[in-house]
Formats: C-alpha cells, structure tokens, sequence
C-alpha cells in the first residue's frame, strides 16, 4: 500500500522508522501538499477575494445563532471591522509538509544604534517581500526584530536576507530560529498543539480588560470573530451557496474539498486575524531558552504545558536555535508577571528576553501598513523555488 | 463555443476592445510585481488617453489613481473590463459588468476549460451572450493597437506601427512577434491575444480587420477552430491577405493544444489544409515562414505574375534563391525571356564578369550607384511582375548604402504596383540594413529562402486573385 504519512494517521512519520531520521531538528513530514490556488482550496480564496465586499461569504446564520444578532447587523459590523483594518481573512498552511522551513529570527541591535539606523531597518522588513512575517518591537527592549520566513532552506536566508544587514554596524546579533511545531499564532491552536486543533482562545482576563480599554470593537465585534474562527468544521465557516453564486462553481464540491484539507488532512487553517496594532496594543515578547541538555522531549512537554494558557496568541517552538520557544501575550490586559512567573518556575529555563511590539509587518505574506496605502496586499514570496545562495 | 458566422454586434463591439475610451481593470494591484499592477502601468507608460479605473477591495489607491472595491462602484458604463483575477471570481465580474452595460470583456484570467472547467467558462458564455456583451478570451495575454497607444495586458511593449492585424490564440507567440516587431520592424496594426475564444472568436476579429484601415494582412495563429463555418464565411468576407498557421497537429501537440487553450484537434491535419483553401487563406508551415510572408503581404501589393527578377552580388544567395523557387512551384525564368532589353541594359551596371541571367549577378565588387541601377531598370522594365535585391556584405560593399538606394528607387515606382523585396544575408551590417528598408515598407530578410517563401506567397495571393 502506498504510504502517504498524512497527519493524524498511523503512517505520521512512519518514514522516520523507514528511514532512522533523529527525531531532534525538523524532519518534513512526507506530503499531502495542496497547492494553495488547487480546486481544493476555492472556497477560502473565494471568500478571501469578497468578503471586504460580500460579508455575506460567512455563514451568516451560524453566526447570527451563536452571537444573538440579527444578519444584517453581523454583516454590517464585519464590513466595519474591515474597513477600520481591525481584522483580515487568512490562512495559515503547515510548512511542516510543504519541503520547505519556516524560520524566524531575532535581531538586537547595539545600545547606540541611531535613529536612522533604526528606521533604515524597519523599512527594510517591511518592504522586504522574502519576509513573510515580521513584527517590530519597542526601544529599550531585549530584542529589536521578531521575522520570519519560509525558504527552501538555510542557505536562502543566510546569503538572501540575513547577509544583506548583519553586518551593519548597528546589529549586535541575529538568532537564527528554525520552526519545529507551529503551536499558535494569532490566538489559533496551530498544527503542532497538541490538543484543541483550531481552537481559538483568549483569556477571559484579556477580553475582559480589553472592552474596557477602547471603543473600537464592543463584546459583539470579538463574539463575531469568534464565531467564526471556532466554527468548529470549515463546513460552518462560509455560506457555500454564497460563494457559489459567486463564483460559478458547485457550492458541495467546494465545502467537501475544504472539510477534506482543513479538517481532515489539516493542511490549512482559514481564520480571521485580529490586528492589534489598529487597537493600539503592544505584543509582549518572549524569547525563552532551556539549559542545552534539555532532552527534545521535556522541551516539548513544557511547550504543551504553556499552550494550556490561553494568554498566548503566539506560540512558536524552534529547533536548533539559540531559544526554544517565543512566545508572546497582549501588553497592558495581560497580567505578564504572571506568565513570567510561570515561565521562570521550569527548572529548565536558563533566559528568557523580553521586548513589546507595536507593530506588526506583515501576516503570512500579507501586507499590514495600510499607511503605506497597501493593506492585505498580499504577496507570494518565491523564495522556496529560487536558490539565493548565489544573490 | 460554437457559432456559425461571425455575429454583427460583436464586430462592431471590437472597435471599443482595441480603442476604447475608458477601462476597468478587475484586479488592480499596488504592488509593481504583480499583473494587475502592469496592465495599469503599461496603459499609462504608452499613452493610453482614455479614462482608468482600478478595481480592487483591498486599495483606496492605485498609481494615483483612484481605486473602486467593485465595477458596480465606478458608477457608469465603461467601454472594456479587462479581468487579472483567478477564474472562481469571474462570474461575478460579469454580472457586474452587465449590470453597468460594459461593451467588452477581456478575461486574462486562466484555470477555465483547459483544466476541466468547461462548466464554469460556457455559463460565462451564455450569460455573456444573452446580454450582448463581447467576452475575449479567457486565458490570454491581452491586445491592444499601437495606432492608438493602446496597451491593454501583461505586455512589455507595442509593436511598431505597421499593416499587419495579429489574431493569436497563444500568448507567447503573440508576445514574440511584438518582441520581432521592435527589434525588426515588424509593422502591426492590432494585436489579440484569444486564449480559449470561448466566446468572440477568429471570424469576428477577422471581419473587423477587414474593415480596419490600418491593416493590409490578417495574419492568425490557430491552436483549434471550434467554428469553422463561421471562419471559412468571414475569410471569404475580407477582400485582404490572410495567413494563417495551424499547430497543435502532431500525436502529442493534440493534448498539448488542449492543456494551453482548450483547443480541440479531432479532425487530421488535411481538414484544415481543406478549411484554410476553402477560406482563401496562405497556410505557413513554420513561424518563421508566417513572420516573413505576413510581412511581405502587409506592406507589398501582390505579385500578379511569375516573372522576377533576382538582382545579388552574390552568386550564392542567387543559387540558394532559384533552387528554393524551383522546389515551390515557381521557377525562375532567364532574364532574356523576360525581357531581353532590361538583360541588356543591365549589363550596364555590372562589371564584365558579372552574369546577366537571372538571377542577375552584379558581382562582389558592386557599388551603390551600380545597385541603384539595376534595381531601377528591373522595376521600371513593364514585363517584369515583380524584384527580389540582395545584398552580401563583401568587404568592398556599402551595405547600407545599397539599402538607402533601394529606399529611393523603391519610392519612386511606388505608383507601379510591384513587389520588391531585400535579402541581406550577414551579420550586424545586414540587421540594420533589414530594419532601415523594413521601416521604409521593403520586406527584407536575413536569407535567401524566406525571401523567396514571401515572394511565392505573394504569387498566390495574386494570381488567386
């Protein structure tokens, strides 16, 4: 029988028997790849092309159901969220399966590092199309950078990115941080999470001081996003009849095709995208490291430990990297000393480096400076296809 | 799909497809990598005077201008919608468009029926004709008319002015006749991208290029003819040279048709050799061969008799020439039986060891004034139908020069209706001369045999005629 090592099954890194690849490091799972323009996928992309003007993509009446207002209200209130840039449509893919790395990397910048200098660099991750991920932080912070990139491999972004600043007199270091379990990212239970693929979590604390904070989004704004990110199956995130007389293709074939990646092979997540920083909001960092002789499997435990806290909207776990986990929390609803104090009470933890972030470049390709005019532009950076290494 | 003669509103629809006063572009981007930032781009950068509205959810804002989240938001009619989106939001973009009374459609977009959706692309048809609005393509590349600064797709750049219409299913091929247009001088008067003509087909565009008045020669690269009444019909229609080249008929190129432009081929390579004669049209096996017998059909009047004269300085290319025009079925005739005063008064402008015959070799050592001659005696001479010049660039030879003379004895018997046509076999010498006659209307080539498959080519269209 032919083996596919799709996720969930018992054939999950089965070639890791056939092959006696370590564990440690970050062995590719074997395909399902789904091609993100593939007939599988119509419904996202239809949707992800109207819903700034046909809100009416999302399943309306589910929502309207779960939120207690009527359709045209719920429809009303997501056309203003886009419009004031509060949220997007995404998608996150699991780059675990696609023969291609995500890495992220830190950098510090030396103590007398200019304003230019700063600013210089800032434009760069912004308008830098490699860059699929970028957040900037805070003066005076432990860090200055948080970026990230998928490339076919180190060398990509060691000679493509990374060699076209490091050595500038203002950077102090760059850590390179390959990704090995996706756990969260923007408040979804990721791929790699151990339980509640998905999932979208806030802590009550958080929505909580939040509401009382700002008066751009009310309770029914975020109950609304909920809604749809915790729709449970795709098959209750869009309305598939709208998107049919949309688009001309067959409203069943498409909610089948999008339950078989999303729910069953887990190739791809659809979700909405909360954008803190048109809320005003910093993202607290942290860059955790273990004690070198940490066995992989107790880093991982400790990992799924702090996915139980529904503080994080970020939860990446690296391999080989100078930290083990980045990890990050609202600054000013959260109680961070808390999570610091959970964080240090791991025996194992030897650092963890803080900085706050106002300030998000881009969200898996997507453009977030609508001051620049180019909000979700999205941009499909070919850095998996193309050797750098020569650039 | 399927139509049995070209349909009367959308000839006079074409007229808004290649020279339109405003466009909608669906799918506008801001970022200059992307498609929908190019077709904007490149309508500004050639001159495009009519009015452009950006289309795109997402931008307030697009090379200045301003940005619409949907066509129903520009608020009026525009002449062209040209599409750059993926297929699954076309068909709401046609509604859209019918809804503000669009005249055309243009669908770059791909992923129709060549992947298997002929479901989605015939409703499009459908809904498209019962509201009489012209859908070109989908799956092409774009079109547009350097007579009206008009560059409407992913295209680098417009051809130069010139006669020639060109109606390409591919888009690759139509983008390098645009890059031999700027780099040879190859004339166009409009060029269209048709992809998978699902809707306005090749009859349409053939009847408006019949009517254009920029344009002498139809010149139409087919991938697969789902209407071949309708093609026959309209070709009978046009009273211009039409070439047509035909691929996609070897084992393998019927599925390679099918997978780029949803083309068809059941019928063998003889049906259509039947449907191209039927239609009056030159079938050009190569596109080299299509290139150079477009070329000389454009910008040359037909060739109504066998009767040429060859004049060369150099004995090779007279060969090659005589031996290509006895294997096409018109053979060379001596200069004497064409005319035996021209052979004599010929002799004049050679040295004593050129060669008098036909072709008429004024020898290695020939002057501009020499050249400028002969070529004047033959096109003056009333038997002669038609002259073929060529130029080999011996060390002694003004190469361009001799073009510049060619110019001036070919401008001054321009009234007396005969073809002539240049070889100028060598290197970068030649090139310059092939533009510098090309952009004075002298087809001219860089060997012998395309020279002479253009001169054949311009006997039949002549004594078809």
């Amino acid at each position: 029988m032919e083996k596919h090592y799709k996720i969930g099954t018992d054939q999950q890194q089965a070639y890791l028997r056939d092959y006696n690849i370590a564990p440690k490091g970050y062995g590719f799972l074997e395909p399902g790849l789904v091609a993100k323009d593939s007939k599988n996928f119509a419904s996202f992309n239809i949707a992800k092309s109207f819903y700034q003007v046909y809100p009416e993509v999302f399943n309306l009446t589910y929502i309207s159901e779960k939120v207690g207002l009527s359709k045209e209200e719920i429809s009303k209130r997501i056309k203003r969220m886009y419009d004031e840039r509060l949220f997007m449509l995404v998608s996150n893919s699991y780059v675990g399966i696609m023969g291609f790395g995500l890495y992220y990397w830190i950098v510090k910048l030396k103590e007398d590092t200019t304003k230019e200098e700063r600013e210089e660099l800032t434009k760069r991750f912004q308008e830098n199309d490699q860059v699929c991920t970028g957040y900037m932080m805070e003066e005076g912070g432990e860090f200055d950078y948080f970026n990230g990139n998928h490339m076919r491999n180190l060398d990509n972004l060691i000679y493509g990115v990374l060699d076209k600043f490091r050595t500038k007199r203002c950077v102090e270091y760059v850590h390179i941080l390959p990704i090995r379990r996706l756990v969260r990212e923007s408040h979804v239970n990721m791929f790699d999470c151990k339980e509640d693929y998905r999932k979208y979590v806030w802590s009550e604390e958080q929505l909580n001081n939040l509401l009382k904070i700002q008066n751009k989004m009310d309770e029914y704004d975020f109950k609304i996003i909920d809604a749809i990110n915790n729709c449970g199956s795709v098959a209750n995130m869009f309305d598939y009849d709208v998107l049919a007389k949309l688009s001309g293709l067959d409203a069943k074939e498409m909610k089948d095709d999008i339950v078989d990646i999303v729910d069953h092979q887990k190739t791809i997540i659809p979700m909405i995208y909360f954008n803190y920083a048109a809320l005003g909001l910093k993202l607290h960092f942290f860059a955790v490291s273990l004690f070198e002789n940490t066995p992989t499997y107790r880093a991982e435990q400790i990992c799924d430990e702090l996915a139980k806290d529904p503080s994080f909207e970020n939860i990446f776990d690296c391999a080989d990297g100078h930290h083990n986990f980045i990890l990050s929390a609202y600054d000013g609803i959260t109680d961070l000393d808390r999570i610091r104090k959970k964080i240090l009470s791991y025996g194992e933890v030897i650092e963890v480096l803080e900085a706050n972030s106002p300030r998000q470049f881009r969200r898996r390709t997507c453009r977030l400076d609508d001051e620049n005019g180019l909000y979700e532009e999205c941009i499909f950076t070919d850095d998996v296809l193309l050797d750098r290494s020569k650039e | 799909m399927k139509i049995l003669e070209a349909r009367d509103y959308v000839v006079k629809n074409l007229k808004h497809a290649l020279n339109p006063s405003s466009i909608a572009v669906v799918g506008a981007s801001r970022y200059p990598t992307k498609v929908g930032y190019k077709v904007i781009y490149e309508l500004m950068e050639w001159g495009y005077k009519g009015k452009i509205y950006p289309i795109n959810p997402r931008a307030k804002e697009i090379l200045g201008l301003k940005c619409y989240p949907t066509l129903k938001d520009v608020g009026k009619s525009v002449d062209l919608v040209f599409v750059a989106v993926p297929a699954h939001l076309v068909t709401q973009i046609v509604n859209d468009a019918i809804e503000i009374k669009a005249k055309v459609l243009v669908v770059a977009t791909s992923a129709f029926k060549e992947i298997g959706r002929e479901k989605l692309q015939n409703d499009i048809v459908e809904t498209c004709r019962k509201a009489k609005l012209s859908f070109i393509g989908p799956n092409l590349v774009g079109l547009g008319s350097p007579y009206s600064n008009f560059n409407c797709g992913f295209i680098p750049y417009l051809p130069v002015k010139g006669p020639i219409a060109m109606i390409s299913q591919s888009g690759a091929n139509l983008l390098a006749a645009l890059g031999t247009s700027q780099a040879d001088n190859f004339g166009m008067s409009f060029f269209v991208g048709l992809g998978n003509k699902a809707d306005v087909d090749f009859a349409e565009f053939i009847e408006y290029a019949g009517e254009d008045p920029h344009t002498n020669c139809l010149s139409i690269y087919i991938e697969g003819l789902d209407s071949p009444e309708a093609f026959v019909k309209s070709c009978k229609k046009v009273k211009k040279p039409i070439v047509v080249i035909k691929v996609g008929g070897s084992k393998i190129g019927v599925k390679a048709a099918f997978a780029h432009t949803a083309s068809e081929n059941p019928e063998s390579d003889e049906y259509y050799d039947k449907i191209i004669k039927e239609a009056g049209a030159i079938r050009a096996r190569t596109w080299q061969e299509f290139l150079d017998i477009s070329l000389a059909l454009g910008y040359m009047p037909p060739l109504k008799g066998d009767k040429v004269v060859m004049i060369t300085n150099g004995g090779g290319a007279g060969l090659l020439s005589c031996d290509h025009f006895e294997r096409l079925g018109m053979p060379l005739h001596e200069l004497k039986d064409i005319s035996p005063m021209l052979a004599q008064r010929i002799r004049a402008y050679m040295p004593m060891f050129g060669s008098p015959l036909n072709p008429v070799d004024i020898s290695g050592t020939a002057n501009v004034i020499q050249y400028k001659g002969a070529f004047q005696q033959a096109l003056r001479d009333p038997n002669v139908d038609g002259v073929l010049g060529a130029i080999c660039p011996t060390a002694v030879t003004d190469v361009l020069g001799v073009a510049k003379a060619a110019i001036e004895v070919y401008e001054s018997i321009k009234g007396e209706k005969k073809p002539f046509l240049m070889i100028c076999q060598g290197g970068e010498e030649c090139h310059e001369a092939i533009k510098l006659l090309r952009e004075h209307d002298i087809p001219s080539y860089p060997t012998a045999e395309q020279a002479v498959n253009a001169m054949v080519a311009l006997y039949h269209y002549g004594t078809k005629k």
